[in-house]
C-alpha cells in the first residue's frame, strides 16, 4: 500500500516537474529591435466597418514579407464582442500581440493610461504622422498613441424604390426627425418595414446613442462631464433619446426581429431590400450599393433630432486604430510595418478593396469616382464631427450603453430604468477602477 | 488536488477584498460585496440561476417518462436510447451556436411554426427578455435529457422483476404500475440525479448562456458564471472574486445536500 | 394478462409516437448544422429551413484551409489526451488506495473528493489566472492541462472508488494470501477488471475537456494555442453573417465526438450508469 502511495506521489512530482520545465523553457531572447528582422503578431479588426479589410491586410502582409524576408507577421482577426475584453485580459498577462486594434479614444487611451501601450509617435516621425487624419482622437500628453487607417462616416440611407412604392418622393431624404417619422408612417402603411437594425448584441442601441442621442449636446465636453459625475446623465439632454428609441419600437417602425438578430445581421436587411431606411458605415454603404444598385439608394446626413450644436455634427471617426504594445520586443519593426500601410500603393488598394476612405491627406480625392462615394466623402468632410461612444469608458459602454439599448429594443426596460443602469454602472466603474477614473478625469478636464 | 483547489480558494477570498488593477490592488474591505449586491445585473444573474432550477423537474420528469416507456421492452428500445442520449455528448458550444440561429425571431423554429399555422406560438425566443432565460433552460433540458434517461433506465433495469410481476398479477393497470410501483423504487436515484442537476444548473451553464444569448438582452439572461467572467474581462478582478466567493458559498450548501442524499441512496 | 388488446395497441403506438417526437427533436439541430454547413450563404439567406439542394463543400473548405481550425483541433486534442490521461492514472491509484488500502482518513479523502466536484471552475478562475501569468504558463497548453487535470480528479476518484467497491474483497484477499504485494494485486487483478469502467471514465472526461469553453477562453488567447471550442465561439462573432461557415465549424467540432460515441456506445452507457448507480 505504501508503495502505491509513494509511486503515486512520485508520478505527480515528475509530472509537475515536467510541466514546470516546459513552461520555463520560453527562452528570453533579447534580440535587438531590428525593424527588418522580427516576428510580429497583429490583432486586427476592421471587417465589420469595412468589408474587404481582412483580405486587404492579408495581401499587404504578403507584399511586405516579400520585401522584408526576415519579417513574419501573423494576423489574428478579432471578434467585435470581445475586441476590448480580449485585450484587457492580454494586458493583464503583459503578453500578447505586438500590434493591437481598438476603437479610438477611450478604448485606446484606457490601456495607454494603464501603461500597456507605447505612443506610435515615438516611433514614427512627425513628417509622416502629419499626413494622418484624425490623430487628435488619440492624443494624450502631446503624443499620438495610435495610427488611424481609415475614416468612416455613418450616413443615413434610404431605398428609393421602396420610397416610391409608399408614395414618398424617392429623391428626398428625411431632414428632420419629424420628416423621418412621417416617412416611416407611410412606409408602414404600405407594408414596408421602415427602419432596419440588429440589436441582440447591443451595438444598434449604441449607434443610436452616438447618432441621435448626442444631438442635444453643445459639445462633447458635456458628455465627458457626465462620465465623471460633474453632470447628471439623467438630464434629458443626455438620455432623452431612449424615449425616442422606445417609441420607434412601440410604433412598429423597426424590424420585428431587432432584438434577436445581431448587429452584423441587421446590416444585411437593407442590402436584402427588406427595409426602406437604415444607417451604416461608408463601408457598409459600398456593399449595399452592389446589392441594391447605386441608382436605387440615396445617402444623406442623419436626420436632425436635437437642438444642441451637435445636432448638425456629422460622425466621422477613424473608428478603429492600430497601436504598439508595451511588451512588444519589436516596436520599431511594428512601426515600420504600420507605416507601410500608409504608402500610396496600400492606400489605393484599401480604397479599392473596401470603398472606405483612408485616413491620409495624401490620398487623392480624384480616386473617388463613384457618385455615392463622392457624396459620402463630402459628408465626411463636414466641419464638425464627433463619435460619442469613443468617449465612454469601455466597461460602461458594454454594461450600460450596449445593455441599456438592448433593454429598450427588447421592451424589457423603460428609459428611466436605462438611465438608472447608466448611473449605477458609472459609479461601479469609478469604484472598481479608481486609477482609470482618475486618468479620465485628468484627461477630460485638462483641456 | 490541494494545489488545484486549496491555494486558489484562499486566493479568491483574498482577492474579493480588493479593487483596482492587477498590479495595483487597493484594499476596499466589503465594498465589492456591497457593490455587487446592489448591482441589478448581479441580482438578475442570481435570479436566473434560480429560474434555471425549474428546468430540473422538467428534465427529470421527461427523462423519467422516457425511461419508463423504454423499460416496457419496447421494440427498438436500444436505438431510441442511443438517439436520445446523443445530445448529451455534443459540445454545448456548437449546439448553442446552432440554436442561436434556430431561435431567432425569423429563424427556423418560428418560420416552421408559422408555416404550420401555429404562428401564435412563434415568440422572440432570444430577443424577449422574459423568454431569453427560458430559451437557455430549454437548451439545458435538450442536452441533459439523455443523461437522465440513461441513468433512470439503468436504475429501472436493476430492479427485481418480482415486484413488478406481483403487481401485474394483482391486476395493476399500466399507469398504476409505473407510478405506484416502479417510480417509488428508484426514488433514491431520482433524488441523487436531482442534486446533480441542481449543481449543474448553478455552476455549469456558462457555455449555454455565452453562446446563445451572451446574457442578453441587456443582462436579462445572465447567470452568475457569466457575471464573474464579465467582471474579469473588464479587469474588475475584485468584483469577480467576490461573486465567486458567493457562488462558492452556494455550492457549499449544495455539497452538504449531496452528501446527505448520497448517504440516503446508499442506505436504500 | 394485460388489459384489452386494443388498449395495449393504443398504448404501444402512443409510446412509439412519444419516443419518435423526442428523437426528432434530439436530431433536428444536428441535421440543421450538417445541412446548413453544406449550403452556400446565399441559399441559406433565401430560405433558412430549406433542404440543401445544391450542396457545396465551400464552407468546409474555408474553415479547414483558411482558418486555423485544424490547429485548434490539434490543441484541443493535446489538451484532452494529456489531462484525461493524468487524471485517470491518478484516479486509478488513488481509488485503489482508498478502497483497498488501510490508510487513515480515507473516508475524509473521499468526502473531500465529492465536495470538490461541486466547486464551479469559474470561481477559481481569477487566482488560477494570476498564477498562470506569474509562472508564464498563460497562453501555453500546460496551463489548461494543469487546471483541467485538477478539476477532473475529484470526479474521477469518485467514479473509480464507486466501481472498485464492486470488486469482491475475496479476490483481493485470495491474491494477497498467495503472497502478492499490493502493487501486483493492482496490476494483475484490479486493473484488468476495471477495463470497461476505465474506458467509460476516459470517454466521459474526454468529452468534458473537449467541450470546455470558459477556461480555454481565458487562458489560451493566442491563436496558436487556442482550443477548438473557444475558436468556434469567436467564429460566431466574426462570421455572424455567414451562418453556413459558422455551422461548418460547429460540424467539424462535433464529428469526433459523434464518432467516438457511436463506436463506444454500449460500454459508455453501461459503464456510466454503473458508476452512478452505486
Amino acid at each position: 500500500m505504501k508503495r502505491v502511495l509513494i509511486f503515486l506521489g512520485a508520478a505527480l512530482v515528475a509530472g509537475s516537474a515536467m510541466f514546470a520545465a516546459t513552461a520555463a523553457s520560453k527562452t528570453a531572447k533579447t534580440a535587438a529591435d531590428d525593424p527588418n528582422n522580427a516576428n510580429l503578431t497583429y490583432w486586427y479588426w476592421a471587417e465589420s466597418d469595412a468589408p474587404g479589410a481582412n483580405n486587404w491586410l492579408k495581401k499587404q502582409v504578403a507584399l511586405y514579407e516579400k520585401a522584408h524576408p526576415k519579417v513574419k507577421i501573423s494576423i489574428v482577426t478579432q471578434s467585435t464582442d470581445t475586441l476590448t475584453s480580449a485585450f484587457t485580459t492580454a494586458a493583464q498577462t503583459k503578453s500578447g500581440p505586438d500590434i493591437a486594434t481598438q476603437w479610438a479614444t477611450l478604448p485606446t487611451l484606457s490601456p495607454a493610461w494603464a501603461g500597456a501601450t507605447v505612443p506610435i509617435s515615438d516611433y514614427v516621425p512627425a513628417s509622416e504622422t502629419k499626413n494622418w487624419i484624425s490623430t487628435a482622437e488619440n492624443l494624450w500628453q502631446g503624443k499620438i498613441w495610435a495610427m488611424p487607417q481609415y475614416l468612416i462616416g455613418i450616413p443615413f440611407v434610404w431605398n428609393k424604390q421602396l420610397f416610391k412604392k409608399a408614395g414618398l418622393n424617392p429623391n428626398k431624404a428625411p431632414k428632420t426627425w419629424a420628416d423621418f417619422l412621417a416617412d416611416a408612417k407611410k412606409l408602414k402603411a404600405a407594408g414596408i418595414t421602415p427602419f432596419g437594425m440588429g440589436n441582440k448584441d447591443g451595438y444598434g442601441g449604441a449607434w443610436f446613442f452616438s447618432l441621435i442621442g448626442k444631438q442635444n449636446l453643445n459639445s462633447i465636453n458635456e458628455l465627458k462631464d457626465a462620465m465623471i459625475g460633474k453632470a447628471d446623465f439623467a438630464d434629458p439632454k443626455f438620455s432623452g433619446f431612449y424615449q425616442t428609441l422606445a417609441d420607434l419600437k412601440k410604433q412598429g417602425y423597426l424590424n420585428s426581429d431587432v432584438a434577436s438578430i445581431s448587429f452584423g445581421q441587421g446590416f444585411e436587411l437593407f442590402g436584402q431590400k427588406k427595409v426602406a431606411m437604415s444607417w451604416g458605415t461608408d463601408g457598409n454603404v459600398a456593399q449595399w450599393e452592389k446589392q441594391v444598385g447605386a441608382k436605387n439608394m440615396g445617402v444623406a446626413a442623419i436626420p436632425i433630432w436635437g437642438k444642441g450644436k451637435l445636432a448638425t455634427s456629422y460622425d466621422v471617426t477613424q473608428s478603429s486604430d492600430a497601436f504598439i504594445t508595451k511588451w512588444s520586443k519589436h516596436p520599431r519593426a511594428a512601426a515600420q510595418f504600420l507605416t507601410f500601410l500608409h504608402t500610396p500603393q496600400a492606400l489605393r488598394a484599401w480604397y479599392k478593396a473596401t470603398g472606405v476612405f483612408p485616413a491620409d491627406k495624401r490620398f487623392p480625392a480624384s480616386a473617388v469616382t463613384d457618385p455615392i462615394a463622392k457624396q459620402m466623402l463630402k459628408l465626411d468632410q463636414s466641419p464638425l464631427s464627433v463619435w460619442p461612444e469613443n468617449f465612454v469608458p469601455p466597461q460602461v459602454d458594454q454594461n450600460a450603453d450596449l445593455a441599456g439599448g438592448e433593454m429598450i429594443t427588447s421592451g424589457s426596460g423603460s428609459p428611466a430604468q436605462v438611465v438608472k443602469l447608466w448611473k449605477s454602472q458609472l459609479s461601479q466603474w469609478k469604484s472598481q477602477h479608481p486609477d482609470e477614473f482618475r486618468n479620465y478625469q485628468k484627461w477630460a478636464t485638462g483641456h | 488536488m490541494a494545489f488545484a483547489f486549496g491555494f486558489p480558494l484562499v486566493q479568491v477570498v483574498r482577492d474579493s477584498f480588493y479593487a483596482g488593477n492587477f498590479d495595483s490592488p487597493i484594499w476596499v474591505g466589503l465594498d465589492n460585496y456591497k457593490g455587487v449586491v446592489s448591482d441589478p445585473a448581479f441580482r438578475q444573474s442570481l435570479l436566473n440561476n434560480m429560474k434555471l432550477l425549474l428546468a430540473v423537474p422538467v428534465m427529470l420528469g421527461l427523462g423519467l417518462a422516457i425511461a419508463l416507456v423504454l423499460n416496457d421492452r419496447i421494440r427498438g428500445g436500444r436505438h431510441y436510447q442511443s438517439i436520445v442520449f446523443l445530445p448529451y455528448v455534443l459540445p454545448a458550444t456548437a449546439i448553442g451556436i446552432a440554436f442561436s440561429f434556430l431561435l431567432q425571431q425569423n429563424g427556423v423554429l418560428n418560420t416552421a411554426l408559422r408555416k404550420a399555422h401555429l404562428g401564435g406560438l412563434a415568440q422572440d425566443w432570444l430577443g424577449n427578455s422574459h423568454l431569453a432565460i427560458v430559451s437557455v433552460g430549454g437548451l439545458v433540458v435538450w442536452q441533459q435529457l439523455g443523461f437522465a434517461v440513461v441513468v433512470f433506465t439503468a436504475a429501472l433495469l436493476s430492479l427485481p422483476p418480482e415486484t413488478a410481476e406481483a403487481a401485474r398479477i394483482d391486476g395493476a393497470g399500466w399507469w398504476q404500475l409505473q407510478l405506484r410501483v416502479l417510480v417509488p423504487q428508484i426514488r433514491p436515484i431520482i433524488e441523487l440525479l436531482t442534486v446533480i442537476q441542481v449543481i449543474t444548473v448553478i455552476s455549469w451553464v456558462f457555455n449555454y448562456v455565452y453562446v446563445l444569448t451572451a446574457g442578453g438582452p441587456g443582462f436579462s439572461s445572465s447567470v452568475m458564471e457569466l457575471y464573474i467572467w464579465r467582471s474579469f474581462s473588464n479587469g474588475s478582478n475584485g468584483t469577480a472574486a467576490s461573486v465567486a466567493v458567493m457562488l462558492l458559498g452556494m455550492a457549499g450548501v449544495l455539497i452538504g445536500l449531496s452528501l446527505w442524499v448520497r448517504r440516503q441512496a446508499i442506505a436504500a | 394478462m394485460r388489459a384489452t388488446a386494443r388498449g395495449s395497441l393504443v398504448r404501444v403506438l402512443s409510446q412509439h409516437a412519444f419516443l419518435i417526437i423526442i428523437c426528432l427533436s434530439a436530431l433536428y439541430p444536428l441535421w440543421f448544422i450538417g445541412s446548413t454547413a453544406l449550403r452556400s450563404n446565399a441559399a441559406y439567406q433565401l430560405d433558412p429551413t430549406g433542404f440543401p439542394s445544391h450542396p457545396t463543400l465551400g464552407s468546409l473548405r474555408t474553415i479547414l484551409f483558411d482558418e486555423p481550425l485544424p490547429r485548434w483541433m490539434w490543441n484541443s486534442f493535446l489538451v484532452t489526451v494529456s489531462s484525461v490521461a493524468v487524471s485517470t492514472f491518478v484516479a486509478l491509484l488513488a481509488a485503489y488506495a482508498a478502497v483497498f488500502g488501510r490508510f487513515r482518513g480515507h473516508s475524509i479523502f473521499l468526502s473531500t473528493s465529492v465536495a470538490l466536484m461541486v466547486v464551479p471552475p469559474v470561481t477559481l478562475l481569477v487566482p488560477m489566472f494570476v498564477f498562470m501569468v506569474d509562472t508564464g504558463m498563460v497562453n501555453h497548453l500546460q496551463s489548461v492541462i494543469v487546471f483541467y487535470t485538477g478539476l477532473l480528479v475529484p470526479f474521477a476518484i469518485f467514479f473509480m472508488t464507486g466501481f472498485f467497491r464492486t470488486i469482491p474483497q475475496e479476490l483481493i484477499e485470495a491474491a494477497a494470501s498467495e503472497g502478492a504485494g499490493p502493487f501486483t494485486v493492482f496490476r494483475r487483478i484490479v486493473l484488468p477488471l476495471s477495463g470497461a469502467a476505465s474506458f467509460t471514465l476516459i470517454v466521459v472526461q474526454a468529452i468534458w475537456v473537449w467541450n470546455e469553453l470558459l477556461i480555454a477562453l481565458v487562458f489560451l488567447q493566442s491563436e496558436s494555442s487556442r482550443t477548438l471550442m473557444s475558436g468556434l465561439a469567436q467564429f460566431q462573432g466574426r462570421f455572424v453573417t455567414n451562418v453556413p461557415l459558422v455551422l461548418a465549424g460547429a460540424l467539424v467540432s462535433i464529428l469526433p465526438v459523434v464518432v467516438l460515441y457511436l463506436s463506444g456506445q454500449r460500454f459508455f452507457v453501461r459503464g456510466l450508469t454503473a458508476g452512478i448507480g452505486k
